[in-house]
């Protein structure tokens, strides 16, 4: 093993450099051609090793098995680290395992390397919106509504739009959510199903004249669709417009006869209408008939709202009871139809109790919110 | 076996017939051109080390992994059999091949390249590259847990000696090669070229020189080039957002520091005190000892914890992200100190550097739970917790104080993060050099025979100085201008029996008695002493001087002016060779 070794400043040496560098040189050369062979097929391998990993993630993901998920998507990432596709499907699964935290790191990271990836963003503005963190769910779902999706382009910002008036309806911020409405109403064509969306979260929105406008538009192509008969309803009844809402919700109760919600929308709606005396077409003795319905139904609710407290009522209730026993004589159909001020006076009396047993008394019977609503109806004229 | 590491190298050692300072050269001119010409030969050589080394590291890194996936499959759930088998075959396998084929192998693999530096003029066998490849790729790819770096460091200055001994070095040179190698080596493993260099010049060499500085970084740079060629430029792990929100937050890391400094002192002992009992154990033992060590980390991973097998970059990574309990954390950093030892003390070939780290990233992120527990205000980020403890750990056990920092800041790529980590390091640092004196490569070194020097020792070791032994200045001292006369009556009187002369404009000179009395002899009394003085400029030294450099001068001159450095002509006192004697000797005593 012994062998001797000649200083370099020996000539010799000095004039053997270059040669030594040069087959260094050479040597390096064939050993990074070498490396370089080798690492095609480690390369080619651990490909093939990520994209098994990955398919049985995305199964997992898909069937909702998501900690295996996460497993498969884990080893995928350790056969191609960095891969932007695993690494957004593994923030996937985590978000599913509700490890916000964690899919946030990795989602963080990929906006640094696609800061207009509409998948990140979407993804990121909903862990921000779990978290209640409202701007940042705004800047995010807007950053993936105006990012790029690699396919359905449209269909995946409207949705995105769509998940984040959502999310803003369910946060309360409604005008906000009417204004992301608007530009959504914008972007949509005449489809049926797509306007009974639009037209429900006007609704939610209380957008009613939008949201009226919205299910008519797409009754025109679906006269039948019972959403879109009991979504008009709604918005037509929450507008005042009972007759129209009538229509409507009898035709949403005929489409669908165990639509409760329209029912019973429907009965109030008849009652409104039933009830109201200052409708035009009506004649005084009709009139006078309907106020006395409607002074007993405010008489008994005062009764009603007397029993249902052991406390003594406010000075205000009594009151209202003072006046309602006072008056109570005079309220006979031939005064009725005699003195349209009495009418008035009646009525008045009647929506005063209404109002005040609706937030001191327990829920109201239908007369009684049909009588509030007739209320509101006539309320500034 | 005891000491076999490199005992077996040195026997192996070439021998020279001289060196380059040895042989006569033509003339200076020669001489300085020549050197000149090796030093910048030797920064070229330094590039292709570097590309060497990470060419091989490289392939490494692909044996590793190909021995992962063929040994312990590569579905995410491994199966119990092969959890139990695998590493214990895998075991015998590179016992085998170590006794009988690549004895140099064992270990970490640090040591070696120190002994390489210090003992065997840089010489370290191409076989132990050889071998440290196939053994240390077989024990990590089958769950062994240790890591990829220190075979990394010692195969980068395994290759780098066969390249300077091919090259036909100085032995200046060869000693320099195999750090070179080292750096280049770490460098390509860890992803971290500013860590690897500073830990061969803390750890390896031991001190700062423009030469050396240049060819380890020229080789680190050049091999994580080649390596990010074929790996591509990902940290080892994703770095999570680093936060550390209050000021006094750095309490909460200096407890974390404290408890890295107990854990490195555990692990450091455990490993201190059990390798030399497995040595002691007759020599068929050995056959197995890689094989229970591996059946035993099977079991522990079979019990619900695989994540201690290998060298575990992945867990450190989900550690960071607040993937696990901080119990569950703390079960691991624990779980992965036993087997960690239980791999090293068995000879198995791989690095501790991984190890280190999982631990650290572990324990940190434990310990960062557990305060958040306690004190829900902290604004807990176990990311910070992590990266932080594996600094702790890296300053507790590797005692490698100023690589710890720079790792952390490295990886992270966070200046943010360097108050904990300066904190938790230095409590981690001085608690372990507190509770275990040696360093473990020290200690490892110590038990394999051998006296390398060393580095912390050095560090920390007081030079004595001019300024310890020297005495006050003599009562008189003259100048050129003054008579001869006056020197006579001074040097009458000084116990030395000499003069000092303050020469003009600077500088000092001496007569001793005896010139001064064959002078006035000639009747020269009535002279000026600049006239007759013919010894001219004499060396002076300053205070903070260390005490050997009196050495260089006093056989010529019995007595040496102590100056000061910001006024030459200011005698602070002398020196004398007993008093240098005299310091040395109480040095010596304490």
């Amino acid at each position: 093993m012994a062998f001797e070794v000649t200083p370099i400043e020996n000539s010799a040496d000095l004039t053997r450099q270059p040669v030594s560098l040069a087959l260094l040189f050479a040597l390096a050369i064939a050993f990074f051609v070498f490396v370089t062979a080798l690492s095609r097929i480690y390369h080619s391998q651990q490909h093939v090793l990520a994209v098994s990993s990955c398919d049985r993630g995305v199964a997992d993901l898909n069937a909702g098995r998501y900690s295996a998920a996460v497993n498969e998507f884990r080893t995928a990432l350790r056969y191609s680290p960095g891969n932007f596709d695993y690494e957004l499907s593994l923030a996937e699964a985590l978000l599913e395992l509700k490890r916000a935290d964690e899919a946030f790191e990795y989602l963080d990271s990929l906006r640094e390397r696609q800061p207009d990836n509409g998948q990140v963003n979407l993804l990121l503005g909903r862990i921000a919106a779990a978290s209640h963190k409202t701007d940042e769910a705004l800047r995010f779902y807007h950053n993936a509504m105006y990012a790029t999706w690699p396919s359905d382009q449209e269909l995946r910002r409207r949705d995105t739009r769509i998940e984040l008036i959502e999310y803003l309806l369910n946060a309360d911020s409604k005008a906000q959510a009417q204004s992301e409405l608007i530009s959504l109403a914008a972007s949509l064509n005449d489809q049926p199903n797509q306007q009974t969306r639009l037209g429900q979260l006007f609704l939610q929105a209380q957008d009613y004249e939008r949201a009226l406008a919205a299910f008519r538009l797409s009754m025109k192509s679906a006269h039948h669709n019972h959403a879109d008969v009991a979504g008009a309803g709604v918005a037509a009844f929450e507008l005042g417009r009972y007759p129209l809402a009538k229509q409507y919700l009898q035709a949403a109760v005929a489409a669908d006869v165990h639509d409760e919600k329209s029912s019973a929308m429907l009965r109030i709606t008849e009652l409104v209408l039933q009830m109201d005396p200052f409708q035009r077409q009506i004649s005084s003795t009709q009139r006078g008939k309907i106020v006395i319905q409607a002074f007993t139904v405010a008489g008994a609710r005062l009764t009603s709202c007397s029993a249902e407290h052991d406390a003594p009522a406010p000075s205000s209730f009594q009151a209202l009871v003072d006046k309602w026993t006072k008056i109570k004589p005079e309220i006979t159909e031939h005064r009725l139809q005699k003195d349209p001020d009495l009418v008035e006076a009646a009525m008045e009396l009647v929506f005063n109790i209404e109002h005040q047993t609706s937030s001191w008394c327990a829920a109201p019977t239908e007369s009684d919110t049909a009588l509030l609503l007739i209320a509101r109806l006539h309320e500034g004229s | 076996m005891k000491g076999v590491d490199v005992r077996i190298a040195q026997e192996s050692e070439p021998t020279r017939s001289a060196s380059a300072h040895d042989r006569p050269l033509s003339g200076s001119a020669m001489v300085l051109r020549s050197m000149f010409r090796e030093e910048r030969f030797f920064l070229v050589l330094s590039v292709f080390i570097g590309v060497f080394s990470g060419l091989a590291v490289v392939c490494f890194r692909f044996a590793i992994e190909w021995c992962r996936i063929y040994i312990l499959g590569t579905n995410p759930e491994l199966s119990p059999v092969r959890l139990l088998l695998a590493p214990a075959i895998a075991g015998l396998v590179v016992a085998v091949a170590v006794i009988h084929v690549f004895p140099l192998a064992r270990g970490s693999g640090v040591n070696q390249t120190k002994a390489a530096l210090y003992i065997y003029n840089g010489y370290i066998p191409l076989r132990t590259a050889v071998g440290k490849f196939v053994t240390a790729a077989l024990a990590i790819g089958s769950g062994q847990s240790l890591g990829p770096e220190d075979p990394s460091l010692q195969i980068g200055a395994s290759l780098a000696s066969a390249l300077g001994r091919r090259m036909r070095l100085s032995r200046e040179r060869m000693r320099l090669i195999a750090p070179v190698g080292a750096a280049a080596g770490l460098a390509a493993a860890f992803n971290a070229p500013i860590s690897a260099v500073l830990f061969v010049i803390e750890e390896v060499i031991g001190r700062w020189t423009a030469g050396i500085l240049g060819s380890v970084v020229l080789s680190a740079v050049s091999s994580v080039v080649i390596m990010r060629w074929f790996l591509g430029s990902d940290a080892l792990f994703r770095i999570p957002i680093v936060e550390m929100q209050r000021p006094f937050e750095l309490i909460a890391y200096s407890v974390l520091g404290i408890v890295g400094g107990l854990a490195s002192v555990a692990f450091a002992s455990g490993i201190g005190a059990l390798r030399p009992r497995c040595r002691e154990l007759p020599p068929w033992t050995q056959y197995f000892q890689p094989a229970i060590a591996g059946l035993l980390i099977g079991f522990i991973a079979l019990l619900g914890a695989p994540q201690v097998m290998g060298a575990g970059y992945e867990y450190i990574d989900q550690a960071m992200h607040g993937q696990f309990t901080w119990q569950f954390l703390a079960l691991l950093a624990g779980l992965k100190i036993i087997t960690t030892i239980l791999s090293f003390i068995s000879g198995t070939p791989g690095g501790m550097f991984a190890p280190t780290l999982f631990i650290g990233a572990m324990l940190g992120a434990a310990v960062g739970g557990a305060e958040h527990v306690l004190l829900p205000s902290l604004s807990f980020s176990p990311g910070t917790y992590a990266l932080v403890g594996m600094g702790v750990l890296f300053a507790g056990f590797l005692r490698a104080p100023m690589t710890s920092v720079f790792m952390v800041l490295e990886v992270s790529g966070n200046y943010s993060i360097i108050l904990p980590v300066i904190v938790a390091n230095t409590f981690a640092y001085v608690i372990s050099r507190r509770l275990q004196p040696s360093a473990i490569f020290d200690v490892l070194t110590r038990q394999d025979g051998l006296d390398l020097p060393s580095m912390e020792e050095q560090r920390e070791e007081s030079v004595p100085r001019v300024e310890d032994a020297m005495e006050p200045p003599p009562p008189g001292v003259v100048t050129t201008d003054d008579l001869l006369e006056r020197a006579w009556l001074i040097v009458d009187q000084a116990p030395e029996r000499m003069c000092l002369v303050r020469l003009n404009p600077t500088g000092w000179g001496m007569l001793t008695r005896d010139e001064i009395a064959k002078l006035v002899q000639d009747g020269k009394a009535g002279a000026s002493i600049g006239s007759v003085l013919n010894s001219g400029a004499m060396p002076y030294l300053h205070p903070d001087h260390p005490l050997d450099m009196v050495l260089r001068y006093i056989d010529r001159w019995p007595v040496l002016p102590v100056v000061s450095r910001a006024n030459i002509g200011k005698l602070e006192g002398i020196i004398t060779q007993h008093n240098v004697m005299e310091k040395y000797r109480d040095v010596r005593s304490d």
